[in-house]
């Protein structure tokens, strides 16, 4: 009857209330008893609602299961296999859950087993229906022949400096190539965020010596529009062309697009270094660019390899009396912002009880920049000389002598 | 800054969200999501639990597959997943959240609850009960504003008409007004009669009044009444979507600032009180054992409701940003113990604000949001700057007019939200410079209806991450790889998540995220990881959610309650949260997360979370025994008591929760319909005052609290003294009166009789051992139903707790049987006592009715007994009409009728 059936949702879903409750207080045992109450909602399945009772049940007792004292993974294991027959619509998605799961507990031969199971499995549409799983399944298949792979190289690299020359073993490297390289280079086709996929995928190809391939999968990845803006992407791109030799130019073309989309990125600083080392103008003017925008970002406010970068560079421009212009341009966008946030009296006491360095670079560009009155250069400045650091003295000197560029800087 | 050099694999895909599922139950549990290979060198992140027998397998399995080169692979690759891997323990010291401040000295007003709109009678069953029109009983309302309110509503008109009205008695005096009056007292009559018929499935207006309502509704009213109407009819529904869902307190209005005193464990908690929630309070706060307040609270009055309170600490000092609808603030504290805060600005907005932060960069910045689509950058010291004015949603529409902006890790860009999504622009060129950081779309993968609720930027953990909620999941988000979420989880919380808080971890050790709903009040504790220097390490949900104590989880714990008492406990306490904060304390290798939770009732309670650092965590059973207490009387044991300490700051919020708010307006309760059968509304009125009966009463429960000291005088005032009694020690013999009262509440009364006839001690004491027997068993037996009954049952506990020096707060369980239920039906002898026809008479029941009440009370005592599930309070009532109308109007919560800002 409809009140009966009511009547059991009702007591269901308390049911679910009491595991939910129980679970998010950590109190897996008490989950697990409750847990084998609502198996009984399995029997009576009248909800259509987008999660069933078998989904619940898949997903709450894999957690148990993973946190219960008494649990072992042979128990796991055969959890898992129910769930499986439990339902056809999540199938491969129980089945890559449980190979991550073996993956994680360091069983990477079952789970192997398991992600080549699910592969070969057919069931009418619902294959099809699953797509974005067995495209994963057979990446993360990939994955593992790429491993298998590359501990054969290993061994026979090994083994081929002592001369021995094991065919067999030679045979099946080659084959777990051919089984990593067809699935992985399918789902790096797919947009996505592929970091390890294509890791390996460019390292099988470098190996074989097909470079023009990695080359193209690789600025595929970086350039295609359809995939989402990974750093990373441009990373191995610039990776991969250092490891090739490329030329200065077209490693700056590498780093310039990622500087334009990620300016904060840790290899802004190579980028600049590159840029100063450069003879053109315009290069070494993009290089200032670039080292006052990765100081704009909170995460390098305390980074002395970048404070350095631009005290150096700052001092170079002063001593050489060119482009005093650059510096002004670039200030001109930040002078209203970077005293407080860099050069307050607050960060130099702070700046120079925790590091002395950072507090030296910072007080030269703000000597520069702002005039020996500023207030931490001032504060700086004393300090050293008081604790007598010879550089402290020197660089008071400097600013000094060169106090009128701030007016030509910031005025 | 390093960017994590692999990412978790994840495909990617544009357009609008495909998947339609709304909240599903157990949506965050069991999925790792992906895999990532870690280098064996990194922190192992893997199932504990699962650890032995992995290695018990893999030696068998050693045997078996010596020859697989997988094998081999096993022992240097780890695998790390999305989500799930093992986590720190964080284990709750207590077993409820405490009170921490008294309560707010003002008395409290309730908040609106859904039974104050709509429209709720015989009548609801028939309508269509749909989330999308509800029901809203205007025409109350309406009502409301007539009755309270006559003047404004009939004001001018009554004055021109009274003359001409004669609502008397007697006839119209024959004069000169007589061409001009009319006798309205027909009509009078009818309308009182109309109240008394309310609820009347056949309700009929009389025709008179129809005509009268017709003539007069054009010209008789202030505001025309379909203006009126209308008008109260769309606040209605304004009112109902805030039940719904309010997002006016996003954000959260409590702050926790830390002071810059190294060694000090003090910090300054800021938070909103005042039956308006107007007064914005400073108070100093030192962290010892127990946290406690220091010194006097630094106080300010808002003139408006404070939704929001930020804070953020930059060169040392912190920034205060307070928000009231059309004002917003801001304060200055320096980071020194005890220094007092500084108000330093003021701005009003045409439309009421949604979104206010301070700026973690820069001090004295902040920015803004109003509900008509502008967002400003706020400096202390230069001014507004409006960034961007735009009423439509970014990416698709949406009605909401909410949004919020916060801080990136660039000073000068700030990210902006809507319910739509986040986008980023640069303060300097707002309209040229800007990206997407977040959309609800394929691209996040998100669902049908999912809207953004709070997002955060967690600069505290990783200087370029932000979090997102929306009512299913929880997204962080990386302004270096914008639109793709670098973690996602759902969060399976019942009201979305309006508080967030972060508690940043050191290197190497996860960050605690605090999410808080408003109306369920739930916390919920999520640790993540993602290294902010050196690590390379991609963002990862670590350890599983963890549930905090509510406010209202306290309830429990308190000392048993009158039956009015707990309602309107349970009413102050499950008000809606209205923010949270929370800090982390070192003490040697014992760390502890103490975290505080406001309520809209202006309570601010506290609880604290430990976490032993250097020892590796392994669960074990005495582990998970330890995290059970407090959950539920299910499981009850004795660890799951609060502390004293506790103990006594509960009886102290206890204590001035009745001081302050007093007993709620003494009304007695409209009589019930077979009351109304007997009597007359005359004779019922009169019964409501102190009867000789009830001097009586008193007199001999006052005796008998002078002789034995046995009975509990809850202070109230005098003339509305409620009295509990409660069974006496047995052992020295009590005086009869308190013996058989007591014998009475605990069910088996005529046990007692009969004991008392036949006088046989030995068989008394025998029988009195017995049932101690009982008692015990009934408190070791623990079951399903056992919760369920227990407070019907509170009478009966209260002895237990008495004698006893310090109250017990667990929930003591029923006995076997429950009192009510296993004993014979009590007789009605004694009552029969008090309600002879002498007494009857005494209290003016005329001669035919007494025969009346005392055959309608014989039917009682003949027939069955009540179904246990009544509480005896109200079983009472039905025998005694007369002297127990008070009690039960006590017990059933009185609430003010809401009166909509009339």
């Amino acid at each position: 009857s409809h009140e009966h059936k009511l009547n059991f949702g009702k007591s269901k879903e308390m049911c679910l209330n009491f595991i939910q409750d129980a679970m998010l207080q950590k109190q897996w045992k008490r989950a697990a008893e409750f847990l084998t109450f609502y198996a009984e909602a399995l029997e009576k399945d009248f909800s259509r609602e987008y999660m069933g009772p078998s989904e619940i049940i898949w997903r709450i007792g894999t957690e148990i299961l993973c946190h219960h004292s008494d649990s072992s993974m042979k128990e796991f294991n055969s959890f898992i296999e129910q769930m499986k027959t439990l339902g056809v619509k999540r199938y491969l998605k129980v089945c890559l859950e449980h190979s991550f799961h073996l993956l994680c507990n360091g069983l990477i031969h079952e789970a192997y087993q398991s992600l080549s199971l699910a592969e070969s499995w057919r069931f009418g549409e619902q294959r099809a229906l699953q797509d974005k799983e067995i495209k994963l399944i057979q990446a993360y298949k990939g994955l593992l022949d790429y491993y298998s792979w590359s501990k054969q190289k290993n061994i026979l690299l090994e083994h081929g400096q002592d001369g021995l020359e094991d065919l067999s073993v030679e045979q099946e490297m080659h084959s777990y190539f051919r089984k990593a390289a067809v699935n992985l280079k399918e789902i790096i086709k797919t947009p996505g965020v592929w970091d390890i996929f294509v890791k390996c995928y460019v390292d099988l190809l470098e190996f074989y010596g097909d470079d023009e391939e990695a080359r193209q999968v690789l600025s595929e990845y970086a350039y295609n529009s359809k995939f989402p803006a990974n750093p990373n992407a441009h990373v191995y791109l610039y990776q991969f062309l250092k490891r090739h030799g490329e030329s200065k130019k077209s490693l700056i073309s590498a780093l310039k697009i990622l500087h334009d989309l990620v300016p904060s990125h840790e290899l802004m600083i190579d980028f600049n270094t590159m840029l100063h080392k450069s003879k053109k103008r315009k290069k070494r003017r993009l290089g200032l660019e670039v080292i006052f925008a990765v100081l704009d970002y909170v995460g390098w406010k305390e980074n002395v390899k970048a404070w350095s970068c631009l005290a150096r560079q700052v001092k170079q421009i002063v001593i050489s009396e060119k482009h005093l212009d650059w510096i002004k341009q670039e200030w001109n966008s930040r002078k209203d912002w970077w005293p407080p946030f860099h050069f307050s009296l607050y960060l130099a006491k702070k700046n120079w009880q925790e590091n002395e360095s950072l507090s030296y670079e910072k007080a030269l560009v703000s000597g520069i920049i702002l005039g020996k009155d500023c207030k931490y250069f001032r504060y700086v400045s004393h300090q050293g000389c008081k604790a007598k650091v010879k550089r402290f003295r020197i660089l008071k000197k400097f600013v000094n002598k060169h106090s009128p560029v701030h007016l030509r800087v910031s005025g | 800054m390093e960017f994590p050099a692999t990412l978790f694999p994840s495909s990617f895909s544009t357009g609008p969200p495909r998947e339609e599922r709304g909240p599903a139950p157990a949506a965050g549990w069991g999925e790792l999501g992906q895999v990532l290979e870690t280098s064996p060198g990194c922190h192992q992140v893997r199932p504990p639990c699962l650890g032995q027998s992995v290695r018990e397998h893999r030696r068998d399995q050693a045997r078996a597959t010596l020859t697989s080169y997988l094998l081999s692979l096993q022992a240097e690759m780890m695998f790390m997943p999305h989500r799930g891997g093992t986590g720190e323990s964080w284990e709750p010291a207590n077993a409820a959240a405490v009170p921490f401040l008294p309560p707010s000295a003002t008395c409290w007003v309730p908040s609106l609850v859904p039974q104050d709109i709509l429209y709720h009678s015989f009548l609801r069953r028939k309508l269509p009960v749909s989330n999308r029109v509800p029901a809203v009983d205007f025409t109350k309302q309406l009502s409301h504003f007539f009755v309270d309110h006559p003047e404004d509503a009939f004001g001018s008109l009554g004055q021109l008409l009274h003359k001409n009205f004669h609502l008397g008695d007697s006839g119209v005096e024959v004069g000169a007004s007589r061409n001009n009056t009319i006798r309205m007292t027909g009509l009078m009559e009818e309308i009182n009669r109309l109240d008394a018929r309310r609820g009347c499935p056949d309700e009929y207006l009389a025709s008179r009044l129809r005509w009268f309502s017709h003539l007069s509704r054009d010209w008789l009213f202030e505001v025309p009444l379909g203006l009126l109407a209308d008008c109260v009819h769309e606040e209605l529904l304004l009112q109902w979507a805030g039940l719904l869902f309010d997002d006016g307190s996003t954000g959260g209005a409590l702050a926790w600032l830390p002071t810059e005193d190294a060694g000090a464990c003090t910090g300054c908690l800021v938070y909103p009180g005042g039956q308006g929630m107007n007064h914005l309070y400073f108070q100093d706060v030192v962290l010892e054992e127990q946290p406690r307040t220091r010194g006097s609270c630094a106080e300010f009055e808002l003139n408006g409701r404070i939704r929001q309170v930020a804070a953020a600490q930059s060169d040392g000092e912190n920034f205060v940003g307070v928000r009231s609808d059309y004002h917003c603030g801001v304060w200055r504290v320096p980071g020194r113990t005890g220094a007092a805060p500084i108000p330093l600005q003021v701005i009003r907005t045409s439309v009421p604000a949604s979104c206010l932060t301070v700026s973690p960069h820069l001090s004295g910045e902040l920015a803004i949001c109003t509900q008509s689509g502008s967002t400003y950058l706020w400096n202390v010291e230069t001014g507004l700057q409006r960034l961007r004015h735009d009423p439509q949603t970014m990416f698709f529409r949406d009605h909401s007019p909410w949004r919020w902006c916060d801080f990136t890790a660039h000073p000068r860009v700030l990210s902006c939200a809507d319910r739509t999504g986040l986008q980023c622009l640069d303060a300097r060129a707002p309209r040229r410079c800007h990206f997407d950081l977040f959309k609800v779309g394929e691209e996040a993968s998100c669902q049908q209806g999912e809207r953004v609720v709070l997002p955060m930027y967690l600069g505290k953990a990783h200087p370029s991450q932000h979090l997102v909620t929306t009512q299913f999941s929880i997204y962080v988000v990386d302004e270096r790889l914008p639109l793709v979420p670098v973690l996602k989880w759902l969060h399976m919380m019942k009201s979305p998540p309006l508080f967030a808080h972060l508690t940043p971890g050191d290197p190497g050790r996860s960050h605690k995220l605090l999410l808080g709903a408003s109306r369920t009040q739930e916390m919920l504790l999520l640790q993540y990881q993602g290294e902010r220097w050196g690590g390379q390490s991609a963002c990862h949900l670590v350890g599983s959610p963890q549930k905090l104590h509510t406010i209202a989880g306290c309830l429990e714990h308190l000392p048993t309650q009158l039956p009015h008492h707990h309602c309107l406990l349970q009413q102050h306490l499950g008000t809606p949260a209205a923010g949270l904060a929370a800090m982390l304390q070192k003490d040697g290798r014992q760390e502890s997360l103490l975290v505080f939770q406001l309520s809209e009732a202006g309570d601010v309670f506290c609880q604290r979370l430990t976490h032993e650092v250097a020892k590796p965590h392994v669960p074990t059973s005495g582990e998970e025994a330890m995290a059970a207490p407090g959950s539920s009387p299910l499981f009850e044991d004795p660890a799951s008591s609060p502390h004293e300490a506790a103990v006594l700051r509960y009886h102290r919020w206890l204590k001035a929760v009745s001081k302050c708010c007093g007993e709620p307006p003494w009304h007695s309760c409209p009589p019930t319909r077979s009351q109304r059968r007997l009597f007359t509304r005359k004779e019922l009125q009169t019964l409501a005052g102190p009867s000789a009966l009830h001097q009586q009463a008193r007199q001999r429960l006052h005796q008998a609290m002078q002789e034995g000291g046995r009975i509990q005088h809850w202070d109230l005032p005098d003339n509305q003294s409620c009295v509990i009694l409660q069974p006496p020690e047995p052992v020295e013999g009590p005086d009869t009166l308190t013996a058989r009262l007591a014998a009475a509440w605990s069910g088996d009364w005529s046990q007692w009789w009969e004991e008392r006839t036949s006088f046989n001690r030995a068989k008394r004491q025998r029988a009195l051992r017995e049932r101690r027997r009982r008692q015990k068993q009934a408190r070791g037996h623990r079951s399903l139903s056992a919760s369920f009954t227990s407070s019907l049952t509170y009478q009966s506990e209260l002895s237990e707790l008495s004698d006893s020096g310090l109250p017990q707060l667990s929930p003591v369980l029923p006995q076997e049987g429950s009192p009510l239920r296993g004993s014979p039906p009590p007789s009605l002898v004694p009552d029969e006592a008090l309600l002879s026809s002498q007494s009857l008479r005494s209290r003016g029941i005329p001669k035919e009715r007494r025969k009346t009440l005392q055959d309608y009370l014989g039917v009682w005592a003949e027939g069955p007994p009540e179904p246990p599930e009544l509480p005896s309070s109200q079983a009472s009532q039905l025998c005694i009409p007369s002297s127990q109308s008070q009690l039960s109007s006590v017990s059933q919560t009185r609430r003010k009728r809401p009166r909509m800002g009339f």
